[in-house]
């Protein structure tokens, strides 16, 4: 009796398996698969690596230039990187096929010149980031290729030029 | 505060307990150890339940070790929390198993987790390996997450024959071990050995990348199947630690991603049932339907599992008129299409026949271990946290909570089927009343060292978060998964049945070894036939 009645559910749902890949894969809309990150927009700040749970986003320091990798083996696609980003430069595609047979497919980079103190050649942090700064807010270039001690330094200067005291052995 | 917690709180206070904190929910007790056991079994014999027991390290902030006992009074709605301290050089605290059994696996955890001694009971390694050196605990907080101490081989060989079962689950493909140990066809007793997939999560979350931001993400991935409601309930111990009110709208999206939950994990384990008991066919129809509410979940929330939409204060994605459209649809074609194949089910003769009758679970055990879910509905217990502590918006929906007393296989089948019709029913009104607003609130700040003690109504059960707020992270995450209060009550089911009906037994309480374990055990061994074979890797519970 119960054979009766499933051939007739098998029968009337027919095949329901999708012949991947030939057929498309069943995608919602909503689907968040791995991520690209537009270097031309990058800025290098880094704030997709804070808020990445799994560590699939890093910024480090790289021979002269600061090098954001993105390792899509540890990605868990969630997508909290494209909603930090403050350049938008990055987007969640619907990309899912992502096995490969080299391992270095798997990591993307950008790389990012680094600005230097223009006093004591420190490195200060990536200069896309300078520049998107300095569009935003009214400081000058000048003060801005100071590294955090120069820029210290150059304020107590000042600080105590005005206050009239000595500025200690020089 | 009722006036029925006041006079309970008066008897405490009478056996010796002194109130630290009472807020809405919980309520928060110091208590010396002599006085412990009077005090639990107060408790236990005036209703409560056991949620669990959660070792914390809190020499930096209170100079002393602790360990702090979770019951939930279900009549009331409130949490009691007895928290016991004790000093590092004195570190010894009575067990409180004979008053309440469900304390067992509790206890032992914090004993290898903070080094806590219990006395007055055999004790053994629960968590910990067999190799970790004596005297290391992993939960103490000058162990660092990242330390791997040197590992020492010790070899125990007893005399009795015993079946192995496992370390892979007969059912679902999940490293466990069962030893069988029987008299011709009749099981006589169980020893269950776990933990072989202890991932260290909530040391994980001690490391300083994890902040409260990350943490759901994580907490999702505690479970393969249930995830979701393991990130729910980390995001609802954070925001009632911090007093953080969540928006109306993002409440109803998370109840109702949590029935979406539900659908597909009962749906799921209905299917495994039914292909542990040779019928594959109502595997492969059980399989197909919950394909809809897989893909629906897609839709909602960007995933078809791990969603990720839970952050703390509210979610990340909202609902327009086109998925709550789809949502109606899918449900009709899932109800539709479920009723029939649930008919057609429990007609085979081998369904019915093999599982009325098997791996009985009476009452008076289920009390005993506080079993949780449909374990406990299936043998007599009304319990339900979106009943008894009602949480997001399950405060607004009307449902029934189904209650079986014959505490055998079949009822725990009937359980989750009425329990998906349930679901369904909760998803259709939580879509009707879905408020508007926003989804999420804008910003949000948790002071240190509040305390919070969440639970959600997991498929499998009551899923129990206990959270001590740090500075930037939390002090200690607690996290207690409902296969972790329902393992020991196979041994009840287990004993006395036949051999054959053992695996439908152990899958009967839709175990989920992962969400229990949490520290990787790697190394392959064999040798004698008691050494255990660990197995290597991670094994999530199968999507």
């Amino acid at each position: 009796m119960s054979l009766v009645k499933i051939l007739e559910i098998a029968l009337r749902t027919g095949r329901v398996t999708r012949r991947y890949p030939v057929e498309e894969p069943l995608l919602t809309p909503e689907f968040r698969g791995s991520i690209e990150v537009d270097p031309s927009k990058c800025w290098g700040c880094g704030a997709c690596t804070k808020v990445c749970p799994s560590n699939a986003l890093t910024l480090t320091p790289s021979g002269k230039g600061l090098v954001l990798e993105y390792f899509v083996g540890r990605c868990v696609f969630c997508g909290m990187c494209a909603e930090v980003c403050p350049a938008k430069a990055i987007t969640v595609t619907k990309k899912f096929e992502l096995a490969s047979k080299n391992l270095r497919d798997l990591r993307s980079r950008v790389v990012h010149e680094v600005l230097r103190c223009s006093v004591c050649g420190a490195p200060i942090t990536a200069e896309a980031e300078v520049r998107a700064v300095v569009k935003v807010s009214p400081i000058t270039e000048e003060y801005v290729a100071l590294c955090p001690r120069c820029r210290k330094e150059r304020f107590t200067k000042s600080v105590a030029l005005r206050i009239g005291a000595s500025s200690g052995p020089s | 505060m009722t006036e029925s917690v006041s006079k309970l709180i008066e008897e405490l206070k009478r056996l010796g307990g002194r109130v630290e904190e009472v807020k809405d929910r919980e309520v928060y007790l110091v208590v010396g150890r002599d006085n412990l056991r009077s005090l639990a079994k107060a408790l236990y014999s005036t209703g409560a339940y056991l949620k669990t027991c959660a070792g914390v390290d809190e020499r930096q902030v209170q100079g002393v070790l602790s360990i702090y006992y979770i019951f939930g009074l279900d009549e009331l709605g409130v949490d009691v929390v007895l928290r016991v301290p004790v000093t590092e050089d004195d570190a010894k605290i009575p067990t409180i198993v004979l008053e309440v059994p469900a304390a067992d696996w509790c206890e032992l955890e914090a004993r290898d987790m903070v080094g806590v001694e219990i006395t007055g009971r055999p004790v053994r390694r629960l968590v910990l390996p067999e190799d970790w050196p004596e005297g290391i605990h992993p939960l103490r907080k000058d162990f660092d997450y990242s330390a791997r101490p040197p590992r020492r081989f010790r070899s125990e060989l007893p005399e009795e024959v015993g079946v192995p079962l496992g370390p892979y689950h007969p059912a679902l493909h999940e490293p466990e071990y069962f030893e069988l140990y029987v008299d011709g066809e009749k099981v006589v007793d169980v020893v269950y050995r776990g933990f072989h997939v202890h991932r260290g999560i909530e040391k994980l979350a001690e490391s300083p990348r994890f902040t409260y931001k990350q943490i759901p993400f994580l907490a999702e991935r505690i479970c393969g199947i249930c995830g979701f409601v393991h990130s729910s309930c980390y995001v609802m111990a954070v925001e009632r630690a911090a007093g953080i009110e969540v928006p109306e709208r993002a409440e109803f999206i998370r109840s109702i991603v949590l029935e979406v939950e539900r659908l597909h994990s009962h749906l799921l384990w209905l299917g495994v049932a039914a292909h542990l008991l040779g019928y594959d066919v109502g595997f492969m129809h059980a399989w197909r339907i919950r394909e809809h509410v897989m893909v629906l979940a897609e839709y909602l929330t960007g995933s078809r599992k791990t969603y990720g939409i839970n952050i703390i204060g509210g979610v990340r994605r909202d609902l327009n008129v086109d998925k709550l459209d789809r949502i109606l649809k899918t449900l009709a074609k899932v109800r539709e299409e479920f009723v029939k194949l649930v008919e057609v089910m429990l007609s085979v003769p081998q369904i019915k026949l093999r599982a009325s009758g098997t791996g009985i679970l009476s009452r008076s055990e289920a009390r005993a271990l506080s079993v949780v879910g449909p374990v406990a509905r299936a043998s007599g217990l009304y319990r339900d946290i979106r009943k008894d502590y009602p949480y997001f918006a399950y405060r607004e929906v009307s449902f029934k909570v189904p209650l079986y007393t014959e505490g055998d296989n079949l009822a725990r089948v009937l359980v989750r089927v009425e329990e998906v019709l349930e679901s369904i029913e909760i998803i259709k009104q939580l879509v009707d009343k879905l408020p508007g607003g926003p989804v999420a609130v804008e910003s949000w700040d948790v002071p240190p060292y509040r305390r919070a003690v969440a639970a959600i109504e997991a498929p499998r059960g009551e899923d129990v978060h206990f959270i001590i707020t740090g500075v930037g992270k939390p002090y200690r995450w607690r996290v207690r998964a409902p296969t972790y209060q329902n393992i020991p009550a196979l041994r009840a089911m287990l004993r006395g049945a036949s051999l054959a009906d053992a695996p439908l037994t152990i899958a009967s309480i839709d175990p989920c070894f992962s969400c229990t374990d949490r520290l990787v055990v790697y190394d392959l061994r064999t040798g004698s036939r008691r050494v255990l074979r660990i197995a290597g890797g991670v094994s999530a519970c199968p999507l």
